[in-house]
């Protein structure tokens, strides 16, 4: 439970808030790259962290992510003209480019100040693994490095790069992932169907009814130099033996699927503000042994499976709120817990049922709750020592550390985490080096 | 005229306004029965003056109304799994009985305190004619009983009961009742009409011509224990004989339609808000004497009277979003409005009103009577309640809810309550 206090502290990240700033310290994905696929293509609105801008790419293929209002009298730059390395303001043709210096200010007479004063905020920008990055923080001691996830490292034949929009506060998508207890209920069958079986689950028969016959599964949290990893301890047929699905949290707003045994392909998420009612999640399906074959990418691709949902053209998932994410009370009483189709959209209704933002003043947790609780403690603190104390965190200086795994493993009975790690990754960690 | 501030205690009914905690004296309708069909069918969605809720009808049949939240992490209830004797969270399996006791939580540890005192919010329920009733006040040594309106007593082939969305503040659906006036006006023929015919309205033409010809009943209130009886008198073609058109107000937000002569159909009608800028209007038809025609029922489909012509959602088909279906050449030649329905006629001018009506810029006339003692009642008691802590009477004198209005051709020498005597026999209406 928290205070109302502490809760908006949790949720609201606009530019002068205290876990706005903190957010502004780390590269935020804006766009992925297909959005913006041709050098001098079409602007593209970009809302993120409360913040309205427009993205364009450039002659020369660059990208450019600026404030969206024309500094002369507040025009919208999205109905701009993308040519000839800049963005060019329809209303009386000022022009800038990708670093939001004024190009040309053709109604401003030869001499005034304004041609050398005048300025649009603009923010750096990457490409890596398909996704268009932004730094929108302080500049003065330097950029970081992209953190180096592994899904950016593999060649584009072994990942699949989406995006989804979640209509709810980015938090409470971050703590449904970090719950993992929940697939005991969410992603089950109905309590009359014998069967295990999920197809959209990326897990076998066995492993899904040893989730099923286990909905307190043991945790532990591990810290690391970027944020934790989580496991959850459920009992198997074997007396001995324990099935372990492990997580990743990497801050500020990374996350993992914890299903994935070796040679499998890997799940790993970023959520992003949009405002404090909305965020996007950029997902990524990877696999460092191999392409992603063509059933694999077909099913991500078209109708969605584990964490990637159905969407539409916009990346607006067809089942969503607008639609009481069609619920069908029929397959929820004979065959599946929530009567959902997509284990994403399972998870995206539960997600947005909180309401647009949860108020965790009202809650009752237990003791399945534990990553829930450290990681808003976490996140939180981090937020706080840079407001209260102006103290820079460290992580995204770290960006070699955000190289980590998630999965899934099993282990004698008694075995302790840093050894489970330790077996499945070959680091106590999960960091892949 | 009301200052911003009665106007504010009037039509606010959230919880911990005065009028929030007053109405939460009284029984409410949330629900039609028909919309909770049969034991663990679907849950469904109830807003009641601004708490967002669901009800569900269990194993058994008995209807739960409880916190749409789940009290572990806050999901919705709404997508929850009705079964068993209870509903339960889809997100990890918490799940309660109608009462609101915690029967299952399967991931917390057995031993944890969790079991024996994890509660959810619910309320009372009750079902009567047709209709689902909660209670949402505060815990009484004895609950109230349902208000005992006729409509409920009488056997289900004489009664139709149906709701409709109403997208304004409830208290201006209630005045728009009172003041019987508007008939002579909005629910006329255009002017160069000749006929006064008109076979949405439940009077005969006769009646309907001496309510176009007199704009300017006179009105008369006489108080009953759970409310008034407002009357309205119009010349007749005799001179000697008053038209008289008699509805009852009923605490907190019961109201019926005036147009009813011995032997016919009534109406009445109970608004409970959803929020300060929408309300449902629960209505209901019955004949005390004989089944309902398949002729009326057939008109009930379509909209007649008090009841609009309504979708599967039971939102009104002429709404505000599609400016009531108004024709203008219609209103040119054939109705005063151009909008097709009495009750969309009401609807539209209500509702045109504002979400919430400001009555700080309001001019009223002396056929605004009843409108005035409404207000006055209602806002009286409200503060009562909630400045000197003293509770209403009406919810516990469920009995005096048993009243009928109707029409009446007496001669003009008669007072209001000779007027009620010799049309229901009592000097109120009060069915004994």
């Amino acid at each position: 439970m928290l205070t109302t206090e502490e809760n908006d502290l949790l949720t609201q990240t606009g530019p002068e808030t205290s876990m706005g700033q903190y957010f502004r310290r780390f590269w935020q994905p804006v766009l992925l790259s297909e959005e913006l696929p041709e050098t001098d293509g079409d602007p593209v609105r970009v809302s993120v962290l409360s913040e309205e801008l427009v993205a364009f790419r450039d002659t020369e293929g660059k990208v450019g992510l600026v404030e969206r209002e024309c500094p002369h009298r507040g025009a919208d730059l999205f109905f701009g003209r993308n040519e000839e390395c800049g963005l060019r303001c329809v209303y009386h043709g000022w022009k800038f480019d990708i670093g939001g210096k004024a190009v040309d200010l053709p109604n401003v007479p030869p001499g005034v100040r304004h041609h050398e004063t005048v300025r649009l905020k603009a923010y750096p920008t990457r490409e890596f693994g398909e996704i268009v990055w932004a730094y929108l923080g302080p500049q003065e001691n330097g950029i970081p490095e992209l953190p180096h996830m592994e899904f950016g490292f593999v060649a584009p034949g072994g990942r699949y790069v989406t995006k989804q929009l979640m209509e709810c506060n980015w938090a409470q998508v971050m703590e449904g992932d970090l719950d993992t207890s929940h697939f005991s209920f969410l992603h089950m069958p109905a309590p009359s169907v014998p069967s295990n079986e999920n197809l959209d689950a990326p897990a076998d028969e066995r492993r899904l009814k040893w989730i099923r016959n286990d909905p307190m599964p043991k945790f532990q949290i591990l810290e690391h130099d970027v944020g934790f990893v989580v496991g959850g301890a459920r009992a198997t047929d074997e007396a001995d033996e324990t099935y372990w699905r492990m997580t990743q949290y990497t801050f500020p707003a990374n996350g993992t699927g914890p299903s994935t045994m070796p040679g499998e392909t890997y799940f790993g998420f970023t959520v992003v503000p949009v405002t404090d009612v909305a965020c996007w999640m950029y997902c990524y399906a990877w696999n460092p042994e191999r392409d992603l074959g063509n059933a694999e990418r077909e099913k991500l691709s078209t109708t969605g499976h584990g964490i990637i949902a159905e969407t539409d053209e916009n990346y607006i998932p067809l089942r969503n709120r607008g639609n009481d994410y069609e619920i069908d009370r029929n397959v929820q009483r004979t065959q599946t817990f929530t009567g959902i189709k997509g284990l994403a959209e399972q998870d995206i209704m539960i997600q947005q049922s909180q309401g647009l933002i949860a108020d965790r003043t009202r809650e009752n947790l237990t003791a399945t709750d534990a990553a829930v609780v450290k990681f808003r403690r976490t996140v939180m603190e981090g937020a706080r020592r840079l407001a209260e104390d102006g103290e820079e965190p460290e992580a995204p200086r770290r960006h070699d550390a955000y190289k980590t795994r998630p999965g899934s493993w099993f282990a004698s009975e008694g075995t302790p985490f840093e050894d489970v790690l330790l077996e499945r990754f070959g680091h106590n960690r999960g960091l892949v080096l | 005229m009301l200052t911003a501030e009665e106007n504010a205690i009037l039509t606010e009914t959230d919880a911990d306004t005065p009028m929030g905690e007053y109405f939460r004296r009284y029984w409410q309708p949330i629900a039609l029965s028909e919309e909770l069909p049969e034991p663990d069918s679907d849950p469904l969605r109830v807003t009641v003056m601004g708490e967002e809720l669901v009800a569900f009808r269990d194993t058994n049949g008995r209807v739960g109304l409880m916190d749409k939240r789940c009290p572990h992490r806050g999901a919705d209830l709404f997508f929850g799994r009705n079964e068993e004797c209870g509903l339960r969270c889809v997100y990890h399996g918490w799940k309660f009985d109608v009462d609101g006791n915690a029967v299952d939580l399967p991931n917390v540890p057995p031993g944890v305190r969790h079991h024996q005192t994890m509660r959810i919010k619910t309320y009372p329920t009750r079902e009567y004619g047709d209709v689902v009733w909660a209670y949402m006040g505060p815990t009484m040594p004895e609950l109230p009983e349902v208000p005992r309106l006729e409509f409920g007593l009488v056997h289900a082939s004489r009664r139709y009961v149906m709701k409709q969305f109403v997208e304004c503040n409830w208290a201006q659906a209630m005045e728009g009742d009172l003041d019987t006036s508007h008939f002579s006006f909005l629910h006329m023929p255009a002017p160069n009409v000749e006929t006064t015919e008109n076979r949405d309205a439940n009077s005969p033409n006769r009646h309907l011509e001496w309510m176009r010809r007199d704009g300017r009943p006179k009105f008369d209130l006489l108080g009953h224990e759970v409310g008034f009886v407002a009357g309205g008198a119009r010349v007749t073609d005799h001179e000697g004989e008053l038209y008289w058109r008699m509805t009852q107000f009923m605490l907190p937000s019961h109201g019926t339609g005036p147009a009813t002569v011995p032997g016919e159909t009534y109406y009445g009608f109970t608004l409970f808000p959803v929020e300060d800028t929408s309300c449902w209007m629960y209505c209901y038809a019955w004949n005390p004497e004989r089944d309902l025609q398949q002729a009326e029922l057939d008109k009930f489909k379509i909209g007649h009277g008090i009841i609009a012509e309504i979708d599967s959602e039971y939102m009104p088909v002429r709404n505000k979003s599609n400016d009531y279906g108004i024709d203008r050449s219609v209103q040119r030649r054939e109705t005063y409005t151009g909008v097709k329905g009495t009750a969309e006629q009401d609807i539209m001018i209500q509702q045109s009103q504002g979400f919430v009506a400001d009555r700080t810029q309001e001019t009223l006339t002396a056929t605004d009577a009843a409108i005035v003692r409404f207000r006055r009642l209602l806002i009286e008691s409200a503060r009562e309640l909630f400045e000197s802590g003293l509770e209403p009477e009406p919810p516990y004198l469920h009995e005096a809810y048993r009243t009928r209005p109707g029409a009446l051709v007496t001669s003009s020498d008669k007072e209001l309550d000779e007027v009620l005597f010799e049309r229901f026999g009592n000097a109120r209406g009060l069915v004994s």
